[in-house]
């Protein structure tokens, strides 16, 4: 009995910390949908792109991990700005749709551009944590947890935290959520739609490249990574497009539902239901809640 | 009316929207230093695309100015944006209030000073001496926006404004389905406004016969060109503003341009 409880402990907590790892991928997209209300259909090739780069910086020019870092981020903020720049701009008045449009094609140029420069074949992410249950943990809890699960954990909740933050309490987090709300009527008292898109999307390249390291590091930095903006969209449909706690929320249940679900139904199935239980979920979401779980309810004065 | 003493002054201008929809036809006015001017007419005569040519805001709706000339300030404002005009301090009161509905009441009317470089200190500042015109918004500064009632909306979305601290406000249909009560409370505070901080004010209004006893001149539009302006005493006391716009009706005449084909004729019986 305690073991088959510790069984399913092991179970639940491996399914929450990688669902964290969701929650990274998903922070990306509500940013982004924040400010330009569209589904950023780029987010999975930000993530390839931006983890590519740091890690075509470290193996081919030898540059130090950390500095490899720093100059990922900055060609985040670069792609940011041209994004902003050459295709943000010229849609300004463009329904959502197109640029729902224009973003798939961003992520075709950013995936393009990624293989070009830095070639096709899987490369070895190594953050100098593993990906092994930590001893610790094993000898006193007797629970067999992933070290980079936990990293993965905590850099998230430092991320949330971070953003959270930045903006309940900052001049620019006001803008940001002023022009998520009406963009028409935050340009009319003065709040520069440039330098707020610039900011979202910079700082959705960032997320992406910390979702990207974490893939990264556990499943080798390779095309595949793009796939994993898919996995996204049932924790965005549970979690709310626009929240940010619920891009969180949503990839704990995700994660941890899946990983129940395929140790205790899955053998029923035939096994491998972790593929697809998440959409069966978010299915049932959409028909109940649309809004997700902490999306902003629509208001509406009567 | 001196020049110099008008902080704006439209010539003329003419505006289509998608190159080919021609908004306005001829429009000119000027509104002096410190006034009230109402732009008044029917739906679609073409008031909200004056003041959005006027704020610059007419781009991010695919219209253009194509002919003539708006000077804010003794300064030409074709090369502006939205944002410079905020800067200059021109600033617009959208149509329909356009408040942000999930920020509270506070969070809307301290959006309002994003384009001033103020300390934390400076903004509580301001945001008591805004509460001063705006008492009922100090009570439900907590509340999210998207909860109160129309009247405070509106109330929202002047006193964000005021907080950018303009020279000139430009006022879409500020009174837009208030009731009677509120209609006069808003204009009370347009009014007090207008007195104490000096601001130059131009509004559009369908709301013919409040807006002209709260404002010192008035233009009448209809399709896209001004037809008649004066000021505020002699269009309320004007026979055919009072049978057009006041509702003060006599035959089947409709607009203006009924009114003049029809004085044309009695002069052209005369000679």
């Amino acid at each position: 009995m305690v073991d088959e409880l510790l069984f399913f402990m092991e179970v639940l907590v491996g399914g929450l910390l990688a669902g964290t790892m969701y929650s990274l991928v998903a922070l990306g997209f509500v940013l982004i949908f924040k400010a330009s209300a569209t589904f950023n259909f780029s987010q999975g090739a930000m993530v390839f792109f931006s983890v590519l780069a740091f890690v075509g910086f470290m193996q081919d020019f030898n540059i130090p991990f950390v500095l490899a870092f720093i100059l990922a981020a900055l060609l985040m903020v670069v792609v940011g700005l041209c994004t902003e720049r050459f295709v943000l701009r010229p849609l300004m008045n463009a329904s959502e749709d197109t640029v729902l449009m224009a973003t798939i094609g961003l992520g075709y140029v950013l995936e393009g551009l990624a293989q070009a420069a830095w070639g096709v074949e899987v490369r070895r992410l190594d953050l100098g944590i593993g990906d092994f249950p930590v001893p610790w943990i094993a000898d006193n809890l007797k629970l067999f947890i992933s070290a980079l699960d936990i990293t993965a954990g905590v850099v998230a909740a430092i991320m949330i935290i971070g953003l959270f933050l930045l903006f309940k309490y900052t001049k620019i987090g006001l803008g940001l959520r002023a022009v998520a709300d009406d963009a028409g009527a935050a340009s009319s008292i003065g709040i520069p739609l440039k330098h707020i898109m610039l900011l979202v999307w910079s700082a959705a390249g960032v997320v992406a490249l910390v979702a990207g390291c974490m893939w990264g590091a556990r499943a080798g930095v390779q095309f595949a990574l793009v796939d994993l903006a898919l996995k996204a969209l049932p924790v965005l449909i549970i979690g709310g497009f626009s929240s940010i706690p619920g891009a969180i929320i949503g990839g704990l249940i995700i994660g941890a539902v899946e990983k129940v679900l395929e140790v205790y139904i899955g053998p029923f199935f035939g096994g491998a239901i972790e593929g697809w239980a998440p959409y069966v979920l978010a299915i049932f979401f959409l028909l109940y809640r649309p809004e997700g779980l902490f999306g902003e309810k629509i208001i509406r004065r009567v | 009316m001196n020049t110099s003493t008008n902080i704006l002054d439209i010539k003329n201008i003419e505006v289509t929207y998608d190159n080919v929809i021609l908004a306005l036809h001829d429009v000119s006015l000027k509104v002096p230093k410190g006034k009230v001017v109402a732009l008044l007419g029917a739906n679609g005569a073409g008031k909200s695309t004056t003041l959005k040519a006027v704020s610059t805001m007419l781009a991010s709706e695919r219209g253009k100015v194509t002919k003539g000339t708006i000077e804010y300030d003794g300064t030409s404002i074709e090369k502006q944006n939205p944002s410079q005009m905020v800067g200059l301090g021109m600033v617009q009161v959208l149509e329909g209030r356009r408040c942000f509905g999930h920020l509270t009441v506070e969070e809307n009317i301290i959006a309002g000073a994003y384009s001033r470089k103020l300390s934390k200190g400076d903004i509580n500042q301001e945001l008591e001496k805004i509460y001063t015109y705006f008492i009922r918004l100090k009570e439900r500064r907590k509340s999210q926006a998207a909860f109160t009632s129309g009247g405070e909306q509106q109330m929202i979305a002047v006193a964000r404004a005021m907080m950018a601290k303009p020279k000139m406000l430009l006022l879409d249909e500020p009174t837009m389905g208030l009731a009677p009560q509120l209609v006069a409370e808003i204009f009370n505070i347009v009014k007090e406004l207008n007195q104490k901080e000096g601001v130059s004010i131009l509004l559009a209004e369908q709301n013919t016969n409040v807006a002209l006893k709260n404002s010192d001149y008035g233009y009448i539009i209809e399709t896209g060109r001004v037809m008649l302006d004066g000021t505020a005493q002699s269009l309320l006391s004007n026979d055919q503003v009072k049978e057009l716009y006041l509702g003060i009706s006599k035959k089947g005449r409709k607009n203006f341009r009924d009114v003049l084909k029809e004085e044309n004729l009695t002069k052209k019986k005369i000679n």
